[in-house]
Formats: C-alpha cells, structure tokens, sequence
C-alpha cells in the first residue's frame, strides 16, 4: 500500500523513494548525518493528536466560544482600536492568493501590482496625514510611534524625548521598551487638569532647555481630547526641536491633519481603516513624515522608477536605510511589516471615498457628543476633561469604572476602557468610544443601562 | 480604465456611493478654530466595481505561492493553507475588542496557553511568549531579555556576537536593544570559524546569535562545542529561528544548547506572508530567563487559561495589545493539522527536496560547498555566461520565482559569494513540480550558452522590462 503524506505534505512513499534513488541515497536520515547523535530527538514530538478539517474548525470554534465579542455585546470600546465599518470588498481582495501569498517584493517586475498597490498606500495615507513621505507600514500604532521618536533622535543626535502623559498606556509601555536601552530619557508633559490637553506652558520650559531631540502628541489623547497640534508645533520650531503627532486617523476627516498643522512626523495605528479587531492584532502602523526625514524612516518604501527602457514602474528603493543592507547602522531592524494590512487600508480608503470619508468622521464626533451629552445629564456621571472631543471621551462615575462595567457587561453592553487610575488620579473614570456603526438605538440603550446601574442594581 | 492606470485615474467626482442612508447628523460640538480643515483631503472618488477591477488586476500583476514556484532561500515559501484563513475569520476571535478585560477573552488565552506549549515542544524550551510581530521583533524581544538578565545580575556585557553570514535583522537588532556588534568569520566549510569565535569570546559578550540551520543551507555540526565555549564564557545562546524548516522533530534548539529562540511562523509554520508580512515572531526561552519574558504570557490554573499578570521582572510590553492573533490561529492550525509525526515530515521532505534540487541542478549551478545541504542550498552562477541576477530575471519568463540573490532578498553571503543564489524549494512542492522546475532551470542555461543577448533582455513577458536601478 502507498505511503501518504501527512497534513500538508506532498510526497508518496514512492516520490521518496523516486528521489533518493536519483541521488544514489538509501535513507533520508543520510541527509541528517552531519547532526550530532547527542542532540537529536530520538523520539517524535509530543503535540496534540492531528485534527482533520472539520475536527479543527470545531476545536477553535469552542475557544472563540470563550470570548466575549463587540457581537455578543454592544460595544463602546475604543482606546486605539475601534469597531468601524468595512467594507466587503476589503475583505475579497486581500483574501486573493496573490496578495496573501507573496513574499516581500524582491523580484518588482515579478510583482508589480503588489508594489504599486503599496506605492497607492503611500500616497493615499500621505494625503490623509498631512505628510508626504509614508512607508509601506510598521507593526502597530505603538510601535509606529516608538520608531518614529527614535527617528527624532536618529535625525537631531539628542537622546530626549518628551512624551505627554495622556498618552495611552499601551503606547506609552512601547515607548519605554523601545528607547530606554538605547539611552534615550523619557521627560513626561503634563496634561491640564481642566481641559485634558497637554500643557502647552509645560512643554514650552521642557524644550526651552535645548537638549531635546523632539516632542510627542497623542490626538485624541488618553481622556479623548483633540490636542492643538499647532500651538506645540511653533513651540517646537522655536527650540528646533521635532514634532511628531500620533493621530486618530479618523480625525483627520473632521479638522486638518497634523502634518498640515506642523507635525515633522504623523504616526497612526491604522487598524480603524478597514481592519477588524481581532482580539488586537494584526494591526498595522503607519508612519507619515516630511521630506528632510525620509532618509531616517525605518522598513520598506516603494517608489516611482523606471524600467530599461524609460516605462514607468514601482520598486522597493532607497533600501540603504535598512537591515539587510545597513545591518547594525540600519534605520530599524524591520523586515517583515504588515503589508497585506496596508493594502486593505488602502481598499477601504478607494471604496469609500472623499466625501463617505467626511461623513463617517462627522457622524463619530456628533454620535459620541450625543452620548455625551445625555450621561453627563444623568445624576452621578460627571465629565471628565473640558477640551473637544472627536470619537472618545471621559466619564467620572460614582462608583469604580470596573464595577460600572461588570453592571453593564451583564446588561449586554460594553461600557468602555477604564482609565488608569495614575492618570486620572481615581479609579472611577472611564473612556467610551463612539463609531458610525453604533446605532441610535445602541445610544439609547447604553444611557437606559447606565442609569439603572447607577442606582446599584445589578442584573 | 487601461492596463497602466493608477487608483487616482479612476476618480470621479461623485462617483463613491453613499455609505449611509439618511442625511448627515447634526453636529452638536462646533469645530475647534484652531483645527478647521482648509482643504479637501484628496481621496479619490471610485465606483465599487472600478475598485474591485483595479485590485483584481493589481493581483494578477504579482505572484504568490497560490501561483506557482516560489523557491526564495530563507523564506520557506511552503504552501499556506486555506483552512487556517478560515480560522482567522472566525467572529469570536475577529470581532473581540484587546481592551475588554482579560476574563472576557478566556479563547486567547486558551488558544495562548495550547500554541505557547506547543511551541516550547518543537523548539525544546520551557516557556513562550506569543507577543512578537515578526521575526525581527521576536529577535529584539530575545535581546532585550538578555539585556534584562545582565542588569539583574549586575554582569556589564554590551556585545553580541553574531556570524558574517547573519540576517541583516540579528546586528540591527542587537542595535536596537542597545548592544554593540562583532561579526564571527566563517570557516572554509561555510560553518562558524570556531577558533576565531573562541578568541572573540571575551567577558564582555552577553550573546552569540547563530541561524542554524546557517543562511547558506548547512548545518552548524560543531553545534555542540560552540554551545559549551559560549556558556563557558557565562554568555548565552541565541537561535535565530528563520530555518527552523529543516529540524522540526529532528533536533531542537533547546537541546542544542540554545537558551533563547524566536520562531517566523509565517515560514516554519505556514501563515501566509501576505506581500511583507503580518508574520508572527514568538520568543521560548530556558527557564532561567522565563521570569524576564514579555508581556502577556498565559498560564493554566486549575484548568483554565488566563493571562499571567504577576511577572514584576518581564521586559515589558513589545507592542500595543495581545500580539497578532489572526496569525497565531493560522499557525495553530497548521500544527494541529501537522501533529508530531506530520512535521517531521515536513522537515524531512523539506531537506529531501532541497538535496533534490541541489543534485538536479549541480551540472548548471554547482554547489557552493558541496556537500549535504539541509532545507536550502547556495548554488554559484560560476559557469554562467550573463549573470545570477539575469539567470534570476529569465526565470521570472517561465513563472518561477527566482531564488534570493544578494540584493534581492533578506540575506547577505560573506566573502565573495556576491553572485550565488539562495534556493529553498520547501516540502510543499511535489516531485513533478521539482522536476519541472529543473527542467525551466536547465532551459535558462541552454539559453544562457546559447542566447546571450536574449537571457540579458529578461523579463520579456511582464508589463515592465528590467527595472534600471540607477536611473
């Protein structure tokens, strides 16, 4: 009887042996000779028993069974990943085997479709932040954010970073790890206890002193208050110190994007254009930054070159700057990116369009001021920081923003991100996040519940 | 609509169909002065099937292993299998928010808890983190362990030693976590130059990062006295998981005597790399560092997984959230799938089919080192007319995948091997289509003896000619 392969595997019993009889071998294991006996694992690996098709399915669905989702609960969470519309299309193309199977553009003349949908990746997210040099993506919104100060570093030789306190925590965390072993200071900027927004005065003495490489901004920040980007910039180029904004990108379909408002460098996590959740990851982060930087941007670009006789195509260029070239001296040690995300955020951007674009934004700000508006009217709840809000906000409670939360999980809602009691200076404050696809009926349900939960009833 | 046009071709003022139903909301909150948009973003304005065109030919503009042929050396471009992108889209994973609380996410921990051990079985380490983006990342979160273990000790080691024919990401990582680089030479037989690497073993070294299976295809076989002279020295170990490909089952890097690994799932364990990635890049270490992991690691108590919160010593968050869970359940899928039994075979098909090619296609391309390979070999454009690069470039005419050349490709060859070629056919490809490939191989010579000028021209099939780098 024939010898079939296992799993994923091609080969018969007899293509082995077919093989080894054209290069003159008795045995496979003469191909593994030059390991030592002492090492090897003389007995097979202890996984779990293999699964067929059908069998998998069940056994992962039983694990997504222990997870609450934003579709068994109505969901009010945010803190830098959003439950936004999507449209199919983003879906069908980027489940297109040749999207989903490349590898890294080496070959561009094998891959120019991969390459020019990247190279519109640029450009689009380059229009959107205000800047126009973007690389074909980073991991994440945090780690966008920790390349993009080293960046800041990198182009001024300081080793000082300023970063605002009502940054979220994740990011703050990030920054921590990716800068603390390479000598670069952390100096915190503190936020205005009425307003929320980062303390203009307070970041003036900080720069004044001249020794810093740049200056961070979250918009909206941890309490969910839009920054005035503009202030700080001038701030800024007055100390020749850098500026980088790490930005909803939503935001900037409501009021101008920070680029234009005298960020050198915009980051952003771009999952809000066309990613699903999943749980928090993959993500994709995006870096946007002026001209005189791009030599400093970490990861792969795609340009505009030509072939051998002057047509116009798209290559990986200016590669000098990265780990297989530069190895120790590189920019970053990025290789893999998240490409295939950047692709769908450039589907979701072509599907919906300019004016889909403005809307959307708008109809987050109005539906999130609506909310708002109507639980800060309830006895108990009060508003947390004064500033303008887009999509997000703070709410002060009279209870433990976890206790709040566990009412209204039980009540089939999800009430929101508690804010870090070191930022806040109490455990009752919560951050709700508003998007286009929550509802009228969503809005009236979550103030119903949490006046209910407010009176100390649980379900 | 041409061949050629750009997404920004295809605007037309209006032409974006309405998202929603009604008419826009009201706003409540005026827009701050400080912050009122100027100007138009300029996102073009498309009809849905103009979009769908549009990437549908983008796509058919580019090539994966759904394709055809994708032997690019240490990329292990194995076949990615559509029931874990199933997996992937499953609701109660795509649609879970990262901030709701951590007992509200009871399947990622679990899924956590099962792929962290599984994990530590193939490499043959005691604990996991699942957090790393990718390769590199899981590289930097390797460092920065060792980094923290230093500190902990109050040991001052600021060098990390990693071989010249490294991954470009090992020095720029070690960078990265604050260490400064030394390159170890390789010996004649492409192997680490031990004598050299035990001169260079000064108190000052924290780790030795090794690929091994190495960049050009071969097994380390001294494995075993570089692992006593770095611990000897009070240094560590580190695996560079790239071609983990060839060993699943075999041998493990823990037994080795590696005491950090990271894993690329999106090569060893078969999730799609996607045009550059998402990958995933967890990090297993020996016990003895476990305490310095980042974060989230999940445990299982009394039967249930949870996230472990109490680890006052890990290194820390390497990037917002949980990790790349869409990917982790793809290579979920595939080890489940495998078993034990399956992924040995995996690597012993992997190292067959590359001894296959390397024998096959010796006459055109010779070994550089001629000897048993393992999931890759280094082949040299010695006996070529035009060049590697052109060989490569013809290939592309018959829809293969050329194999990593310097330049093209996430390696770097030491020495004088500026014009070798990096071939890794995987175990997904079958005994005809190695064949076939062989055959396409051999043409290309016959071409290149015959037709210079013809193999110089290459491509001559695709929408563009050769791209001019210089210009």
């Amino acid at each position: 009887m024939e010898q079939r392969p296992a799993g994923f595997n091609v080969h018969t019993g007899s293509d082995v042996a077919a093989m080894l009889e054209t290069m003159g071998l008795r045995s496979v294991e003469q191909l593994f000779e030059d390991i030592p006996a002492q090492v090897r694992l003389n007995r097979e690996l202890e996984l779990p028993p293999a699964l067929t098709e059908w069998e998998l399915k069940r056994d992962v669905r039983e694990m997504a069974a222990l997870n609450r989702t934003t579709t068994t609960h109505v969901s009010f969470l945010g803190g830098g990943a959003y439950d936004h519309y999507i449209p199919a299309v983003v879906d069908a193309i980027v489940s297109r085997g040749e999207f989903l199977t490349a590898y890294t553009p080496y070959q561009p003349e094998m891959s120019q479709g991969l390459l020019q949908a990247l190279f519109e990746f640029q450009t689009l997210v380059g229009r959107l932040l205000g800047r126009e040099c973007v690389n074909c993506s980073v991991y994440d919104g945090a780690t966008a954010l920790a390349e993009a100060a080293w960046m800041m570093c990198a182009a001024t030789g300081r080793r000082k970073i300023v970063v605002p306190e009502a940054l979220f925590a994740e990011y703050g965390a990030v920054l921590q790890t990716y800068l603390t072993p390479r000598g670069v200071t952390l100096v915190h900027a503190a936020a205005n206890r009425q307003t929320g927004c980062t303390e203009a005065k307070a970041m003036q003495s900080l720069v004044a002193q001249g020794d810093v490489a740049g200056v961070i901004l979250q918009t909206p920040n941890a309490f969910g208050v839009v920054e005035d980007v503009a202030a700080v910039a001038s701030i800024c180029r007055e100390h020749s110190a850098l500026l980088c904004v790490a930005v909803n990108p939503w935001l900037c379909g409501w009021i101008e994007a920070p680029g234009s408002l005298g960020a050198d460098i915009v980051t952003c996590e771009g999952q809000p254009l066309g990613l699903p959740l999943s749980s928090g990851g993959p993500y994709v982060g995006i870096i946007a930054c002026a001209k005189p930087l791009e030599r400093f941007l970490p990861g792969r670009l795609v340009g505009r070159v030509h072939d051998l006789n002057g047509k116009l195509g798209y290559a990986l260029v200016k590669e000098d700057r990265e780990q297989h070239v530069a190895r120790d001296k590189a920019t970053s040690h990025i290789c893999s990116n998240q490409a295939l995300n950047a692709i769908r955020v450039a589907v979701h951007l072509a599907c919906l369009g300019e004016a889909n674009f403005m809307r959307i934004a708008q109809s987050n700000a109005a539906r999130a001021a609506s909310l708002r508006e109507r639980l800060v009217a309830l006895p108990g709840i009060k508003s947390l920081r004064s500033g303008v809000h887009f999509n997000e906000f703070a709410i002060e409670l009279p209870m433990a923003a976890t206790t709040f939360c566990d009412r209204m999980s039980a009540r089939g809602l999800l009430a929101g991100v508690p804010i870090p009691a070191s930022l806040a200076g109490h455990d009752r404050s919560l951050l709700i996040a508003v998007t286009e696809t929550r509802s009228r009926a969503d809005i009236d349900a979550y103030v119903a519940q949490a006046a209910v939960c407010l009176t100390g009833e649980t379900a | 609509m041409s061949a050629s046009s750009t997404l920004l071709d295809l605007h037309r003022p209006g032409a974006a169909s309405d998202v929603f139903a009604g008419a826009p909301e009201p706003l409540p909150t005026a827009i701050p002065a400080f912050a009122r948009r100027r100007a138009s973003i300029g996102l073009p304005e498309i009809a849905e099937v103009d979009v769908v065109r549009h990437y549908t030919r983008l796509s058919q503009e580019s090539h994966g292993v759904d394709n055809g042929p994708y032997p690019l050396g240490s990329c292990t471009m194995k076949y990615n299998p559509k029931r874990n992108d199933e997996l992937a889209r499953e609701p109660g994973f795509a649609q879970a928010h990262p901030l709701q609380r951590a007992d509200t996410l009871g399947g990622v921990w679990e899924l956590y808890e099962r792929l962290q051990r599984m994990i530590c079985e193939v490499t043959g380490m005691d604990e996991c983190c699942l957090a790393p983006a990718a390769g590199a990342h899981g590289e930097l979160a390797g460092l920065l362990m060792i980094r923290a273990h230093y500190l902990h000790r109050k040991e001052k080691r600021p060098v990390v030693l990693v071989p010249d024919s490294a991954h470009g990401t090992n020095p720029a990582s070690a960078s990265m976590a604050g260490f400064e680089c030394r390159i170890v030479p390789s010996d004649l037989r492409g192997r680490v130059d031990l004598p050299a690497l035990r001169e260079m073993l000064t108190p000052e070294v924290a780790a030795f990062m090794l690929t091994n299976p190495s960049t050009l295809g071969l097994f380390e076989d001294q494995i075993v006295e570089i692992a006593e002279a770095v611990h000897a020295n009070g240094s560590l170990l580190y695996y560079d998981g790239a071609n983990l490909n060839a060993l699943m089952g075999i041998v493990r890097p823990g037994d080795m005597g590696f005491d950090v690994v990271h894993v690329n799932v999106h090569k060893t364990f078969s999730t799609p790399h996607g045009g550059g990635g998402p990958g995933a890049g967890p990090v297993a270490v020996k016990r003895e560092l476990a305490a310095y992991l980042p974060s989230p690691v999940a445990v299982r108590r009394q039967g249930v997984a949870i996230r472990d919160d109490d680890r006052p010593l890990s290194v820390g968050k390497m990037k917002s959230f949980h990790g790349h869970v869409g990917v982790l359940l793809r290579a979920y899928g595939y080890l489940r799938t495998m078993g034990g039994k399956g992924l040995r075979e995996a690597s012993v098909h992997a190292v067959l089919n590359a001894n296959y090619l390397q024998h096959r296609l010796s006459p055109m391309l010779p070994p550089v080192y001629r000897q048993v390979c393992k999931h890759e070999t280094l082949l040299s454009g010695e006996k070529l007319n035009t060049s590697a690069r052109q060989f490569a470039k013809r290939l592309i005419d018959y829809g293969i995948h050329p194999p990593t050349l310097v330049g093209a490709g996430c390696v770097y060859f030491p020495g004088d091997l500026k014009s070798a070629m990096l071939i890794e056919p995987t175990e997904t490809e079958t005994k005809a289509s190695l064949d076939y490939q062989v055959g396409i191989f051999q043409k290309v010579f016959d071409e290149d003896a015959t037709d210079e000028a013809l193999v110089e021209s290459a491509p001559l099939s695709r929408k563009i000619a050769r791209i001019d780098m210089k210009g």
